[in-house]
């Protein structure tokens, strides 16, 4: 086996074209990774936001709870069903929620909108969401015009800064009296505020968009969702907390995904042909040391292997320099667009060990798919006329 | 062709070298032109190579007979384009024959794969060529030991045999130096303790002292002699250097492909 080092230092003999390669290659296992980080985030903020022993109601139908309505009678019916917890006084676990679109300005913005979504909540929520805490104020007085804010919101539209005020219909203000968390989840990206402020201000009168119940234990999940549904006159469809906004993180996570790997593919195309110059180079410069190597007696294959290892190592020092810059993608939060609400949403990159190893590996292949052809003219040099150069 | 041509130089290395005057025409054995015998290590019988321009033949080496005894140091002179360093490559297995045989120590290298022809290399010749060929990214202990990493050596075995390789050409203290801080003649030093560090039979030089001063030049060829003399190898060395051949124990002349 030719050393090791002989490569590695070989890479070094020519740096500007070394770094320029490995710079093009660490681009691409930056975006690989980072997108994927990325899906990964978004999985995870909207898989946070429910819980497998939580269950939720919708309309038949209806895909997410913008689209879904209840009448506000049959919130007391999913409540009423076997299965569904119960408090120490007897009530059932469980809320009525209303879900609505608000368009706010952007903070440093002149007046660009985006959407943020509105939850109207019940004066309990606190108390059936036991994994949201405040973080900062108090919480909103029922049946008032205040709101309490998600941490991820604060400060990213004009007026959601606690104490401040925001227009949540011409002529009716709101105020921010609380900020709160919900462990990284979408609900940090909410407007929470009482269910009848946003009924009013909104013309949704006696309906609610989803009813959440916590049911006794996860395996109460089926005969919960059969009598809800058993029943078709209720129009109801019931599903697990956690496989909905699994399903809500689908479309966005794709989109995310494909964009990625959109980019990713292209980028790759022109890292990879630049992997394959840079070693054509060296093999062209080196033809006389192949030359050596090969009279020496070290046969074509082991010629083959070295500048394959080479072509590999210039690729995963390049991306294992995209790999680490991705990382720092962790401190960075990202808004953008949940498809399925339509409002924005911010999301965490996740730096998952897995997703940098992916990534990692596929620079890799770009080293073995850029020098493949490279090593193959290395190994076929024929000794003697490698001397008479 | 005969290897009638071969002259033996007086004053040049005499470790059983012999001229192939008489040479025995069956086993291998050459009978010394000094009278002294030694069994032949190389022998070529009607070997031609024809290279192609195009479609065009060019016949570098017509129907050569040689016998080369082990022990010997031969040098190969003629003009440029009279097939020299082709013969050399032949002998020293990098190319392969268009007709006739080749046989070293007995095995035919004409029957061999390339890969077969590599490993034969790696284990019976050693390689000194004008430019040194030293990797420039190695230093000189990493150049020599680098035949060894064929050899099923451990890494510290490998180690010591190339600084005692070091030590035989006397730079044992310039180990750790890359070809670029080297001297032309350290350099070729360092070449030729690449090419003896596996002890093959034969070294092959293709003109090795063509890019240096005289003075290094002497020196190495005061080195080729002591590797003939006292390590016995035998060496086929291309040259145009008059000086050089003398240091030879038998100078044979080519000319248009043909010994003359």
């Amino acid at each position: 086996m030719i050393p090791i080092s002989y490569n590695f230092r070989s890479l070094f003999v020519r740096k500007a074209t070394t770094i320029a390669t490995a710079l093009g290659i660490a681009l691409v296992v930056f975006v690989l990774a980072s997108s994927q980080m990325l899906a990964r985030g978004i999985k995870k903020t909207l898989g946070k936001s429910g819980s497998a022993q939580n269950g939720i109601v919708l309309r038949k139908g209806a895909d997410t709870e913008m689209s879904s309505i209840i009448e506000t009678p049959l919130v007391g019916l999913v409540l009423a069903a076997p299965g569904v917890r119960k408090d120490a006084s007897g009530k059932p676990l469980g809320v009525g929620e209303l879900v609505v679109v608000l368009a706010l300005e952007k903070a440093g913005t002149s007046g660009q909108m985006s959407n943020v979504q509105l939850r109207g909540v019940s004066d309990d929520v606190l108390a059936f969401r036991k994994d949201v805490h405040l973080i900062a104020g108090r919480p909103a007085q029922p049946g008032s015009d205040e709101v309490i804010l998600g941490k991820r919101l604060r400060g990213q539209f004009a007026g959601l800064q606690l104490g401040q005020h925001f227009e949540i219909k011409k002529n009716r203000q709101a105020q921010v009296v609380g900020i709160f968390e919900d462990d990284g989840s979408s609900h940090e990206s909410e407007i929470w505020g009482d269910v009848e402020l946003v009924r009013t201000s909104f013309g949704r009168d006696g309906i609610v968009s989803s009813v959440s119940v916590t049911l006794e234990s996860e395996s109460k999940f089926d005969a919960w969702k059969a009598a809800l549904e058993h029943d078709k006159q209720l129009n109801l469809q019931a599903m697990r907390e956690s496989a909905y906004y699994e399903k809500q993180s689908e479309g966005t996570a794709k989109l995310v995904s494909f964009m990625g790997g959109a980019i990713v593919f292209f980028f790759s195309i022109g890292a990879t042909i630049g992997a394959m110059i840079t070693m054509y180079a060296a093999v062209a410069h080196r033809r006389r040391e192949v030359g050596t190597l090969r009279a020496l007696g070290f046969s074509r294959g082991t010629v083959l292997s070295s500048f394959l290892l080479e072509s590999v190592l210039l690729a995963l020092l390049g991306g294992g320099l995209g790999a680490f810059a991705s990382l720092g993608m962790g401190f960075v939060h990202f808004s953008m667009m949940n498809f399925a609400s339509w409002s924005e949403i911010s999301f965490s990159f996740d730096p998952a060990p897995d997703i940098v190893l992916r990534s990692l590996a596929i620079g890799g292949l770009m080293g073995v798919v850029g020098g493949i052809l490279p090593a193959l003219r290395a190994s076929r040099t024929s000794p003697v006329a490698a001397m008479r150069d | 062709m005969s290897d009638a041509s071969a002259t033996r130089v007086s004053g040049g290395a005499s470790g059983g070298a012999s001229g192939g005057d008489g040479a025995a025409k069956s086993g291998f054995v050459s009978a010394a032109k000094g009278g002294s015998t030694a069994p032949t290590l190389i022998r070529l019988s009607k070997v031609g190579k024809t290279y192609y321009r195009g479609k065009e033949p060019i016949e570098v080496l017509k129907d050569l007979d040689l016998e080369m005894p082990e022990g010997a140091f031969e040098a190969l002179m003629g003009p440029s384009g009279s097939g020299k360093s082709t013969l050399l490559n032949l002998i020293a297995g990098l190319d392969s024959v268009s007709r006739g045989t080749i046989h070293i120590s007995g095995v035919d290298l004409t029957a061999m794969s390339e890969g077969a022809r590599a490993k034969w290399r790696s284990q019976n010749v050693g390689f000194i060529f004008q430019t040194y060929n030293l990797l420039p990214v190695l230093t000189a202990a990493e150049n020599v030991e680098l035949p060894l990493l064929l050899t099923p050596l451990s890494s510290a075995q490998r180690k010591q045999r190339a600084l005692i390789a070091l030590r035989v050409v006397g730079l044992e203290d310039r180990a750790g130096h890359r070809p670029d801080q080297l001297s032309g003649g350290q350099a070729q030093r360092v070449a030729i303790a690449r090419a003896i560090v596996t002890d093959p039979k034969i070294i092959v030089a293709d003109e090795p002292t063509g890019d240096l001063d005289r003075h290094s030049a002497d020196q190495i060829l005061e080195l080729l002699v002591k590797l003939n003399t006292e390590l016995k190898k035998t060496i086929v060395m291309v040259t145009h250097d008059p000086v050089a051949a003398e240091r030879a124990s038998i100078v044979r002349r080519l000319d248009k492909g043909s010994l003359t």
